[in-house]
């Protein structure tokens, strides 16, 4: 058994200087070697040795040898209290790859870089070990993955390159859909049926372009039109519903660049949503529908360059 | 996401933004975009504000060690309020700390939570534009060209 101690305490102990006892480190007086934190280790049975030599009262106890029996009573308890069997879970169904949680060396510094470790007992040390251990169910029944903003702050500083992110996002997949916190499955279920997130109708959509083109025209881009399925545009421009529904001006910033840019753009009439909730709800299958639906009016109308509002 | 600058359709102006002016890094634009396509964004953003606004002042950290809004991954969609406005602690801090009047930020989510959450959570005082609505409202016509484009593949 080793005995850490740091300089200034032996000396204290043994009545001497720091610097002396350094120097008997150094020259091997004191059979001690270097550990981390500006601490030493030695053989504590060398520590008793010195105290006696100094006629001192060691601080740790010779006895400390552990009982066998108490040992046995120990793991008798443990066997009859185990809160969760580790062994009978599987961690297969949550990742198959090793960079994903086994590879982590538990050092929480992923802990430190989190903004929101520690609220509600988040921690994403803690569900990397949890997911490695299995613990599935209860990481897919807890708020943790949604009220981590997946901002990636953890995994730019892990050592090790563990995949949080891509655990996190694991996890909220792993919600049934009906469970998923807040509006965004109902967006994206939404998305699938309708086109956008919010389910406006396409007779709303190019009125209201309408108008807003003629507010340009007013207010000193004449001439101005929103484009609207042109074909061999050179830029596609989706948008983020929530601009038509509550903020329609503020597209209105866009149109000013391309039109002052002479931009050659275009508007879809449809499936001109640009916002993606099934990133965020952890739906790759729908997030794939969405993009895949991009892609075909940029192949129908000829496009050669994609403008995503974010 | 991809954002290019090209030369010669629009001219900006310093003139209209004369306040100190900061630059808000979002995540998926950075560390995830550099994680899934191997470039984050980190310049292109600074540049464009910068040709927009004289007087610039970054957060620390930033780029690639900026925190995040804390909104991001859905969570201004989400129900989780107390959590996202505590998560939001950091950013208002860092942007108090750059003394700056104009926070621009080039994402929806963003600029939704910096805007109409933590400026008044923190009583910080700023005024938030996306980061095309600096261009459009530094336009001089005509002149250099501003362009920013973008592109996701998932
Ligand atoms: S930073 Fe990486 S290695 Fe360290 S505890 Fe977190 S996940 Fe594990
Ligand atoms: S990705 Fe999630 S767990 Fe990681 S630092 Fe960001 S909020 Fe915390």
């Amino acid at each position: 058994m080793m005995y850490e101690f740091k300089a200034s305490d032996l000396a204290e102990e043994i009545g001497v200087r720091r610097n002396t006892i350094r120097d008997w480190i150094r020259t091997g007086t004191i059979p001690a070697k270097e550990g981390p934190g500006k601490r030493y280790m030695m053989d504590v049975a060398e520590y008793i040795k010195l105290c006696d030599k100094f006629g001192r009262v060691p601080k740790v106890d010779v006895n400390m040898a552990i009982e066998v029996e108490e040992i046995k009573s120990l793991a008798e308890m443990e066997n009859g209290n185990h809160a969760i069997d580790l062994n009978n879970r599987k961690t297969d169904s949550l990742y198959t790859d090793p960079s994903w949680a086994d590879a982590c060396l538990t050092c929480g510094t992923c802990a430190s870089a989190c903004p929101i470790a520690g609220v509600d007992d988040l921690d994403p040390r803690k569900i990397v070990r949890m997911a490695m251990f299995g613990l599935e169910d209860e990481l897919v029944d807890s708020t943790w993955p949604w009220k981590c903003t997946m901002c990636a702050k953890c995994e730019n500083a892990c050592p090790m390159n563990i995949e949080i992110v891509a655990l996190m996002r694991k996890l909220r997949s792993k919600r049934e859909r009906d469970k998923v916190p807040g509006p965004i499955h109902k967006g994206v279920a939404t998305c699938l049926e309708r086109g956008n997130n919010l389910g406006i109708p396409k007779d709303d959509f190019l009125f209201l372009l309408e108008d807003l083109a003629e507010e340009m025209q007013e207010e000193g881009c004449p001439g101005f039109t929103v484009p609207v399925d042109k074909k061999g545009a050179r830029l596609l421009v989706t948008i983020n519903s929530k601009e038509p529904f509550a903020e329609p001006d503020d597209m209105k910033f866009w149109w000013k660049i391309f039109h002052t840019a002479k931009e050659d753009w275009t508007v879809a009439s449809e499936n001109w949503e640009g916002v993606n909730w099934g990133l965020f709800s952890g739906d790759d299958k729908s997030q794939k529908i969405i993009v895949g639906r991009i892609v075909d009016n940029i192949e129908k109308l000829g496009c050669e360059a994609l403008l995503l509002p974010e | 996401m991809l954002e290019y600058i090209q030369s010669g359709q629009i001219t900006l102006s310093q003139d209209f933004h004369t306040m100190k002016a900061t630059y808000h890094d979002p995540c998926n634009y950075g560390r995830k975009s550099e994680k899934a396509f191997g470039y984050g964004y980190y310049e292109e953003g600074r540049i464009i504000t910068k040709e927009c606004c004289a007087d610039f002042q970054d957060m620390e950290p930033n780029r690639e060690f900026n925190y995040c809004c804390g909104a991001g991954g859905g969570a201004w969609a989400l129900p989780y309020n107390a959590e996202r406005i505590f998560y939001g602690r950091v950013k208002a801090r860092q942007i108090e700390d750059t003394g700056a009047e104009l926070v621009i930020a080039p994402c929806h989510n963003c600029r939704d939570q910096l805007m109409k959450s933590l400026n008044k959570e923190f009583d910080l005082g700023i005024e938030v534009k996306y980061l095309w609505e600096l261009v459009a409202d530094s336009l001089v016509v005509p002149g250099q060209e501003v362009e920013a484009d973008k592109e996701t593949a998932e």
